[in-house]
């Protein structure tokens, strides 16, 4: 009788779930006892995801923007294995990579189309944190780490456009230093520190490919663990619909659940990566030609509305769009978890920040689509 | 009981030397007087190396425009010029545009093709006889003077001369 009752015993406990320590063996088990790193991975995959995040996908952004940088640092360091830095040999290194090179198509076209995939999805990412109002109190580093985290992209962006050494990337970042060079004041001396000298050559090339090969991503990596340090040390910020908020309080473990789904997600954008870059090749021009007349210097698509405005203020106007509302733009964005302080997280109820964003949204696709427009 | 503010530490472990502590505000004074040197140096250093020689003047190079018979009066001509100079630590043939018209096929003007504005290369339109910039449509007279658009200053007028019939340009 006694036995059965202890047999019954036993199988009315649920077994428990094996642990990553259970996984890992007799050298894992070694590893932890002189590193100590089992715990804090442990705590690391099963942090609490709150079921009103895990059930939204806009929450997601984030998530698949980091793989999108990750990607981006992946196929940069496999692009540097052939790139040549010098004005003499910077284009045949990128012809050859994508015209010659097993598979070089696929790992250029993956990092020029990934490059404007992270314009996106960081703005975006921007967009469903103000909208949520997760930048207020306390959370104003993980908002400004992100504000930093766009100003490096764009970084990457125009270091990177110069690289091939072709007419498109001559052409836009002479434009781009005289812009720096227009400045009140320093513009020149400016100008000439980005240049390495008067003109475009080989020390502008040496200059923006270090830029862009080890200033950024340290910048990069270093605000990225800042910004996930500070994801985790708040928490995810409140919710604002009340369908979310009665979920407020079930939560699901951040491995496998959540990680599943923005897995999910990057797959996805490989995919979709992989299909633009079959399908039409990453561009390469005319090699660089100082005295060409003939092409058409233009920057890349998310730099157009900077190009568009120029046109509006002529003269000894032209720094207020080259240089105060870009700044202005900026300023705004760092000075907002200052500026909004109220307790109000929906955006329906805080018309001035909601109609603010409204106006940037609006005009930069208005004024991307007016130089669009005007070049068709 | 100490003031040195250091969190107590485990009896069973051991205890703070109250001697050495005497010294610790020498000891951060040195620390920070230390790193503080170093890094102006290395820091100092750092940025007049990172500068180089990129606020060095220009270099200036008479380079060939074309024979003179080749540049009949009235007509504005294109000439692209090469000349051996030095980028930084390399030897380079370096390229340009240029525009050249003589009224008279004695005293030409030379014009740089670059525009005063954001450094576009201009181009000559003949129906409507003046130069037009591509990127933000401005324009210049024949002579490099500004007509419309956003450029702050006419097209650089470069020094010329004339040697065995060669019109030479100061680039």
């Amino acid at each position: 009788m006694s036995i059965a009752l202890e047999e019954s015993k036993e199988q009315a406990t649920p077994k428990s779930r094996p642990g990553l320590r259970d996984f890992l063996g007799v050298i894992g088990v070694w590893l932890d006892e002189r590193t100590g790193f089992l715990n804090a991975i442990q705590q690391f995959l099963t942090y609490p995801v709150p079921k009103y995040v895990h059930k939204n996908l806009l929450y997601s952004l984030g998530g698949v923007t980091l793989i999108a940088f990750m990607l981006q640092l992946a196929t940069g360091l496999l692009l540097s294995f052939y790139y040549d830095p010098s004005p003499e040999e910077a284009y045949n290194s990128v012809d050859y990579v994508t015209y010659q090179l097993p598979l070089g198509w696929l790992i250029r076209g993956l990092h020029y189309y990934n490059a404007s995939a992270i314009v996106i999805l960081v703005t975006l990412h921007l967009l469903r944190t103000f909208s949520f109002s997760a930048y207020k109190k306390p959370r104003e580093i993980t908002w400004l780490s992100g504000v930093m985290l766009l100003l490096v992209t764009l970084g990457f962006a125009f270091t990177g456009y110069l690289l091939p050494w072709d007419q498109r990337g001559y052409w836009a970042t002479k434009v781009g230093t005289e812009i720096a060079g227009s400045a009140p004041v320093m513009g020149q001396w400016v100008l000439r520190l980005l240049r390495g000298g008067p003109e475009l050559g080989q020390a502008t090339l040496t200059r923006f490919y270090v830029t862009h090969m080890l200033l950024l991503p340290g910048a990069l990596l270093a605000l990225i663990a800042l910004h996930l340090h500070q994801l985790r040390y708040h928490g995810m910020a409140p919710p604002i619909t009340k369908r979310a908020q009665a979920l407020a309080d079930k939560f699901v473990p951040f491995f496998p659940h959540w990680v599943v789904v923005d897995a999910t997600l990057g797959v996805i954008l490989l995919g979709l990566l992989i299909y633009l870059s079959w399908t039409w090749r990453a561009p390469l021009e005319f090699p660089a030609d100082p005295t060409s007349t003939d092409f058409l210097p233009r920057p890349e698509w998310y730099f157009l509305f900077l190009f568009q405005l120029l046109k509006y203020f002529p003269g000894p106007l032209e720094p207020l769009a080259t240089m105060l509302i870009p700044a202005l733009v900026v300023g705004s964005l760092v000075a907002l978890p200052f500026l909004d302080r109220s307790e109000e997280r929906r955006p329906w109820r805080k018309p001035i920040t909601t109609v603010v964003a409204v106006i940037y949204v609006v005009g930069l696709v208005i004024l991307t689509l007016l130089a669009w427009q005007a070049d068709q | 009981m100490s003031n040195h503010g250091l969190p107590p530490l485990d009896p069973q472990k051991g205890s703070w030397d109250e001697e050495a502590l005497s010294r610790r505000r020498f000891l951060e004074l040195g620390f920070w007087s230390a790193a503080g040197a170093a890094g102006l140096t290395v820091g100092g250093a750092g940025l007049r190396f990172l500068a180089g020689n990129s606020f060095d003047p220009k270099p200036e190079h008479w380079v060939e425009v074309g024979a003179v018979a080749d540049l009949p009066s009235g007509r504005v001509h294109r000439a692209a010029y090469k000349v051996r100079t030095t980028d930084v630590w390399r030897e380079v043939e370096k390229v340009g545009l240029l525009y050249a018209f003589s009224d008279d096929g004695a005293e030409y003007t030379v014009l740089e093709a670059t525009c005063s504005h954001l450094g576009c290369n201009v181009h000559w339109r003949e129906e409507s006889g003046h130069f037009a910039c591509p990127c933000h449509n401005g324009a210049f007279t024949r002579e490099g003077e500004v007509v419309s658009g956003p450029p702050p200053a006419p097209l650089r007028q470069l020094s010329t001369k004339i040697e065995n019939g060669i019109l030479l340009a100061l680039v």
